[in-house]
C-alpha cells in the first residue's frame, strides 16, 4: 500500500477537517495540532500529513507533493489550480460577501474594493458591469471602509459579527463556501484505489 | 561595464550540461523508437501565422507569445506541434501518401502568468499518424507512446483511456440536450466532481437514473462501461466492440494492468472525436503527456481523413525518470608543459574506444581537487600521483 501525503489547512478548518478523518474510521494521532511540526505521520494508515497555510494547500497539491488536499472552495475560486476536486466535505461553511458602511454609495468615478480575494472580487464586479479598483490586502479587511481606504469590501462572513462589531452592513452575498476533499490529477490515478477510498469513508461523514 | 540584468522572462530555464545530456540521450531513444515504427521525422517553422495556427491549436489566447512581422501580419510562436503537422499534410498534398506516419522532437512556446514551476517554453516528443480511421491506428500509438515510457524507465506508468463520441452518444441517450451536454462536458473537463454531481442533480434526468449518470466519473475498466450502453443503439455498440478489440491489443503488447478506462476522461482540447488518453508516471504531478484521435482537427483544414498521434513533455518525463550521477565526461587528463604531447596521445587512444576525455592543463585550474571529482576516472600527467 502507497504512502498518501495530505496537505492538510492550518488554523479555522484543520480540526474539523481532522475530526471528519477520525470519524471516518482513520487512525490518527491523537494530538497535533498543537505541536509546532509542518510533517505528522500517521504510520498505522501509511498516511503523511503536511500542514500548510490555507492558500497554499491546493499549491502543494497542483504541484503533486501532496496527494490530495482539504482546501476552502474560496481558495479554489481564487487561484484556479489545476486539481481535481473530489467531494464537498461541508465543513467550516460561510460565505464570500460584500459590505461596507451602512447606507453608502460607490463612489461612482472610482469605486475601490479592498480584499484579500482579487480574482474573486474581480469576477464579481464584472459581472455585474461595474468597474472598480481592487485594493489587496492581507488580513482585517473591514479596517478598509472603516478608515476611508475603500467604499466595500470582498470578505468571508462566517457569523457575521466582526461586521457588526465594526459597524458594517452586509450588502451583497457572491457565493457559498465550504472546504473540499481536491487530489493531484496525476496521484488520482496513480493511487485511484487509496484516493477512491478515502472519497467514500469521508462521504458518509459529510455535513449535509 | 558589468550587466545586471541576470532575470530570465518568465518561464524560460537554461539548459544545464547535465539537464541537456539527458535530453539529448531521451531524444535519441524516443525518435529512434519512432522510426523503428515508421515514423519520418519533421521539422516545422518556429513562427507562424496566428489566424491558421494560433486559432487551431485549441491553445487559450492569453498563453500565445504573439508578435507582428513586417507586413503588420500577427505571428504566434508555435504553441503545439499537431496543427503545424496537420497543415503541412493538408498543404503539401501528401494525400497519395495516405497514411502518412510523421514523428517529431521539438520546442514548443507557452505562455505562463503564474510563478515558477512551469515552463514557457518546453520541448514535446511524439507522432501523428494521419489518414487511418481504423481502431489499429488508436492502438498503434497508444503502443508507440508507452515504449518510449518504458524504455526510458518512467515508474509506475499509466494510461488513462476515454472515448469523446462514445460519451457523446451516451449522454445524449440520458435525454441531454446540447447545452446541458456541454455544461456536463466542462465539469469533467475542470476535473470537478463535486460541480458534476450538483450538476447531474440538476439536470431533471429520472431519479432512477441519476446514481448510473454519476458513476460515469468512476469509472475504470470496459466493463464497468457496459452499464452505459445501449447495444440497440448501433453506434454505441460498435464503438464499443471497437474498444474491446483495442484493449485486447494493448493489452497483448504488454500494457495489461496499466491502463484505466475511464468514460468521464475527456480532453479540454475540443479538436479531438473519438479515443483521449493521457500519460503518467511517478515522479512528476503533472501527466506526461496526451493524445488522440482528432479527426476534428483535420477537418478545419478541409480534409475529412481520420487522424491520431500523441505527445509527450520532455520536461515532465526528466522529472520522472531516475537522475543521472552529474558527471561531466567519463575521464580526466591533467597535464603539464612537458606531458603535453603524451597527453593528447592518451587521449586519442581513448576516445577511438569510445569513452568520453576531457584534458586540462592542471596549472590553469584553481581548486584541482574539486575540479578532479567532477570524472568518474581522472589520469594525471602533471606530476602528482594519480588519485
Amino acid at each position: 500500500m502507497d504512502e498518501l501525503t495530505i496537505a492538510m489547512p492550518k488554523g479555522r478548518i484543520f480540526e474539523e477537517a481532522y475530526e471528519l478523518l477520525v470519524n471516518a474510521g482513520y487512525d490518527l494521532p491523537k494530538e497535533l495540532d498543537d505541536s509546532r511540526k509542518l510533517i505528522v505521520e500517521a504510520p498505522n494508515e501509511k498516511i503523511r500529513f503536511i500542514l500548510a497555510k490555507p492558500m497554499d494547500v491546493p499549491v502543494y497539491v497542483e504541484h503533486g507533493v501532496a496527494d490530495v488536499g482539504i482546501a476552502g472552495k474560496d481558495v479554489m475560486l481564487e487561484l484556479d489550480r489545476s486539481v481535481h476536486e473530489l467531494l464537498d466535505l461541508g465543513i467550516s461553511q460561510c460565505y464570500i460577501a460584500t459590505a461596507g458602511l451602512p447606507n453608502t454609495e460607490m463612489n461612482p468615478v472610482t469605486p475601490r474594493i479592498a480584499t484579500k480575494y482579487p480574482q474573486i472580487a474581480s469576477r464579481f464586479y464584472r459581472g455585474k458591469g461595474e468597474q472598480v479598483e481592487i485594493i489587496e490586502l492581507n488580513g482585517s479587511i473591514e479596517l478598509a471602509p472603516m478608515i476611508g481606504l475603500a467604499d466595500r469590501i470582498v470578505d468571508i462572513v462566517s457569523t457575521g459579527k466582526t461586521l457588526k462589531e465594526n459597524g458594517l452592513v452586509e450588502y451583497d452575498k457572491i457565493v457559498d463556501i465550504t472546504s473540499r476533499l481536491i487530489a493531484n490529477p496525476v496521484s488520482y490515478r496513480l493511487k485511484q484505489d487509496r484516493i477512491q477510498e478515502l472519497v467514500e469513508k469521508l462521504r458518509k461523514q459529510a455535513v449535509r | 561595464m558589468t550587466i545586471e540584468m541576470f532575470e530570465k522572462p518568465l518561464g524560460m530555464r537554461d539548459d544545464f550540461p547535465f539537464i541537456a545530456k539527458k535530453k539529448a540521450e531521451l531524444r535519441a531513444k524516443g525518435t529512434e523508437i519512432m522510426q523503428q515504427a515508421g515514423y519520418e521525422l519533421l521539422q516545422t517553422p518556429t513562427l507562424e501565422y496566428y489566424e491558421t495556427i494560433g486559432k487551431i491549436s485549441a491553445i487559450p489566447d492569453n498563453a500565445l507569445f504573439k508578435l507582428l512581422d513586417n507586413q503588420g501580419q500577427t505571428l504566434v510562436l508555435r504553441p503545439d506541434m499537431t496543427s503545424p503537422i496537420a497543415r503541412v499534410v493538408a498543404s503539401k498534398l501528401l494525400k497519395e501518401k495516405m497514411p502518412v506516419r510523421l514523428g517529431y522532437y521539438s520546442n514548443v512556446f507557452r505562455a505562463q502568468k503564474r510563478e515558477g514551476g512551469r515552463p514557457a517554453e518546453f520541448e514535446q516528443m511524439g507522432v501523428e499518424l494521419i489518414g487511418d480511421n481504423s481502431l489499429y491506428a488508436d492502438a498503434e500509438v497508444i503502443i508507440l507512446a508507452s515504449e518510449i515510457l518504458k524504455e526510458l524507465e518512467v515508474e509506475s506508468s499509466r494510461i488513462v483511456i476515454g472515448h469523446t463520441q462514445l460519451l457523446q452518444s451516451i449522454l445524449l441517450e440520458f435525454g441531454l440536450d446540447d447545452r446541458q451536454i456541454e455544461i456536463v462536458r466542462e465539469a469533467l473537463v475542470s476535473k470537478n466532481s463535486v460541480k458534476f454531481e450538483q450538476i447531474v442533480d440538476g439536470l431533471g434526468i429520472e431519479a432512477d437514473k441519476i446514481g448510473s449518470f454519476k458513476a460515469l466519473n468512476r469509472s475504470k475498466t470496459l466493463e464497468d462501461w457496459k452499464q452505459w450502453i445501449d447495444f440497440s443503439n448501433s453506434e454505441q455498440a460498435d464503438l464499443y466492440e471497437e474498444m474491446l478489440k483495442l484493449q485486447k491489443i494493448v493489452e497483448r503488447n504488454g500494457l495489461s494492468g496499466s491502463v484505466t478506462y475511464d468514460l468521464s476522461f475527456v480532453s479540454h482540447m475540443t479538436y479531438y472525436t473519438g479515443l483521449v488518453f493521457e500519460f503518467y508516471g511517478a515522479g512528476s504531478g503533472f501527466p506526461l503527456g496526451n493524445g488522440g484521435r482528432y479527426d476534428g482537427l483535420m477537418k478545419q483544414f478541409g480534409l475529412h481523413i481520420g487522424a491520431t498521434g500523441f505527445g509527450l513533455r520532455v520536461d515532465r518525463l526528466l522529472e520522472a525518470i531516475a537522475p543521472d550521477k552529474k558527471y561531466a565526461a567519463d575521464t580526466l587528463i591533467l597535464f603539464k608543459e612537458e606531458t603535453e604531447q603524451q597527453a593528447h596521445e592518451r587521449a586519442q587512444e581513448l576516445r577511438t574506444k569510445g569513452v568520453h576525455v576531457t584534458l586540462q592543463y592542471a596549472p590553469a585550474v584553481q581548486a584541482i581537487d574539486e575540479f578532479a571529482g567532477l570524472f568518474k576516472e581522472v589520469i594525471r600527467l602533471d606530476g602528482a600521483v594519480n588519485g
